[in-house]
């Protein structure tokens, strides 16, 4: 319990300095929807393309002049956001200790490796939990002067959900690399390149047919935005995936946390 | 400048310069493989495309895309080299000197019988020579996928240079930003996120201004400052927006030097 707040305290600044981030975000972008919002001739373009091209560009689930279609825009940058922090917060939150020289310390305490790890992902987990609840109490408030309906209100919903599975997944990643790794410095440069790898094979998935396959890879396209739009929830298949990735890691952190040699 | 402080950092930094080397030429070659057959396909796009009307292109950025040429593809993966030199860069930036704090071996360094001057002189120059050595690699891979992928398709070879020759500016305003920063705070705990904000921060705020058309943004940006469509569309700079960047990043190193000689550095206690 005593770790548990300490963390939470520690990252509470770093918390804070994303949450001023994506608020900025938000509303930066909800300004510019005003530019969009209901302008009949951008919608009469829309539909005066043909299917084809809409599909190929992505473009027939995001009708720009409505608040739906817009969000389903935003969501990659959400998406992108929120798995940064999350894996920053995973293997800081571990790795730190010995960055700061204060591993000795925390571990001479009078409580086991697990207790320790438990105590610092719950920490973590409460912060993603807390940037999810701010990203989604800024869009609502971002909003409010276009009036949204009901359906926008499940579809942001469901989006604050997608976005928040795909931060626990980088979070139990970044969990994992700072256990496994021996070097704290190899944790967060491993972290980047998970994020970077995956992101482009997300944009790479999308732009070719035959790259398709690739999804399954990349976990920026377990949610997409377009897929969630259409079916109006989350897609099974992908839940059960980021489950065993997400179990799998923890497993790993676990795991190897308890059996690992100290970098000092 | 002293050759054996130089020395040290450049070889610190070695195997990360091979590594992002590596991820750079990899990203190139296996984005330009696709051409081909996006060329193709695109040619038949682009006919489309032309028949709408301008608004709605500019809203998605495409205006000026045309995926069907060699340099129009080019543009799109030049985006991504620009993001992984911007966080490489931002990294050397940060790291620079605030991780002789953090690994308390600061007080070390700098009892040594060298000026501060002559520290971050010998540092910033060992940065910049593994900036320019992922610079000349992401030079030779890009001149080796277009030879390799390009099909007979004609390119103009003066304003690729100009593209290939706007990474060098780019990599300095991240490096010269993000050392002032590192030295406007009072501790850097750790470098990556720091860094990955300032990098991605940048491309966030591009991309979004791509899809939302302009509002003023590209004037923040570094993405926006050497924008790859503006560059091939002019065959040019847009030029007051790179002499900003240029005089952000000469302030931001005039600044680190003011502030690194006056910086009050906690010994190890």
């Amino acid at each position: 319990m005593n770790i548990f707040l300490r963390e939470l305290r520690a990252n509470l600044k770093s918390l804070l300095i994303w949450s001023v981030i994506i608020s900025l975000l938000i509303v930066i972008a909800a300004a510019k929807f005003s530019g969009f919002a209901g302008d009949p001739s951008m919608l009469a373009m829309l539909d005066s393309m043909p299917p084809a091209m809409l599909d190929a560009l992505n473009m027939r689930a995001f009708n720009l002049t409505t608040l739906s279609g817009f969000y389903g825009l935003m969501f990659i940058y959400f998406g992108l956001l929120g798995a940064i922090a999350a894996a920053m917060w995973g293997s800081d939150i571990i790795s730190k200790e010995e960055r700061d020289k204060t591993v000795e310390f925390a571990l001479v305490l009078p409580v086991s490796r697990s207790r320790v790890v438990t105590a610092k992902a719950l920490a973590a987990l409460v912060n993603c939990i807390a940037f999810v609840l701010i990203t989604w109490a800024v869009s609502l408030l971002a909003v409010r002067p276009y009036n949204p309906d009901q359906a926008f209100f499940n579809f942001l919903a469901l989006e604050m959900r997608a976005m928040f599975a795909i931060e626990l997944i980088f979070l139990a990643v970044g969990l994992l690399l700072g256990c496994a790794m021996k070097q704290y410095k190899r944790a967060s440069a491993t972290a980047v390149a998970i994020i970077l790898v995956t992101y482009f094979l997300s944009i790479i998935s999308g732009m070719q047919e035959s790259m398709d396959f690739l999804k399954y890879f990349t976990p920026f396209k377990y949610f997409d935005a377009g897929e969630l739009f259409r079916s109006g929830a989350l897609n099974s298949t992908y839940l059960l995936l980021s489950a065993a990735i997400i179990v799998g890691s923890v497993a790993g952190a676990y795991w190897t946390y308890n059996r690992r040699d100290l970098y000092i | 400048m002293n050759a054996n402080i130089y020395r040290h950092e450049f070889r610190a930094r070695l195997r990360s310069v091979l590594i992002w080397s590596l991820a750079l030429t990899l990203l190139t070659l296996f984005f330009f493989a696709m051409f081909p057959v996006f060329a193709d396909q695109a040619a038949l796009m682009n006919e489309m495309l032309a028949k709408f009307p301008r608004e709605l292109l500019v809203a998605f950025g495409m205006e000026n895309m045309d995926l069907a040429t060699v340099l129009g593809f080019y543009s799109l993966i030049f985006f991504f080299i620009q993001l992984c030199l911007a966080i490489q860069a931002s990294n050397y930036g940060f790291g620079l000197v605030s991780i002789e704090e953090s690994e308390l071996t600061a007080d070390f360094l700098l009892s040594k019988p060298v000026s501060r001057t002559q520290v971050l002189t010998s540092k910033l120059l060992a940065a910049l020579t593994s900036l320019l050595l992922t610079n000349v690699v992401v030079w030779v891979s890009t001149f080796v996928a277009i030879s390799l992928f390009r099909e007979g398709r004609a390119y103009d070879l003066a304003t690729l240079l100009l593209l290939l020759a706007s990474l060098l500016i780019f990599q300095l305003f991240f490096l010269s930003v993000g050392l002032v920063i590192s030295l406007l705070v009072k501790r850097v705990r750790s470098v990556t996120p720091y860094a990955l904000g300032l990098a991605f921060g940048a491309y966030v705020l591009a991309a979004f201004s791509g899809v939302f058309g302009d509002v003023g943004l590209e004037l923040i940006t570094p993405f926006k400052h050497l924008d790859a469509t503006y560059i091939v569309q002019h065959g040019a700079y847009d030029a007051p927006l790179v002499l900003l960047n240029v005089a952000v990043s000469l302030v931001a190193l005039a600044a680190s030097y003011w502030l690194y000689i006056r910086r009050d550095i906690p010994a190890v206690s």
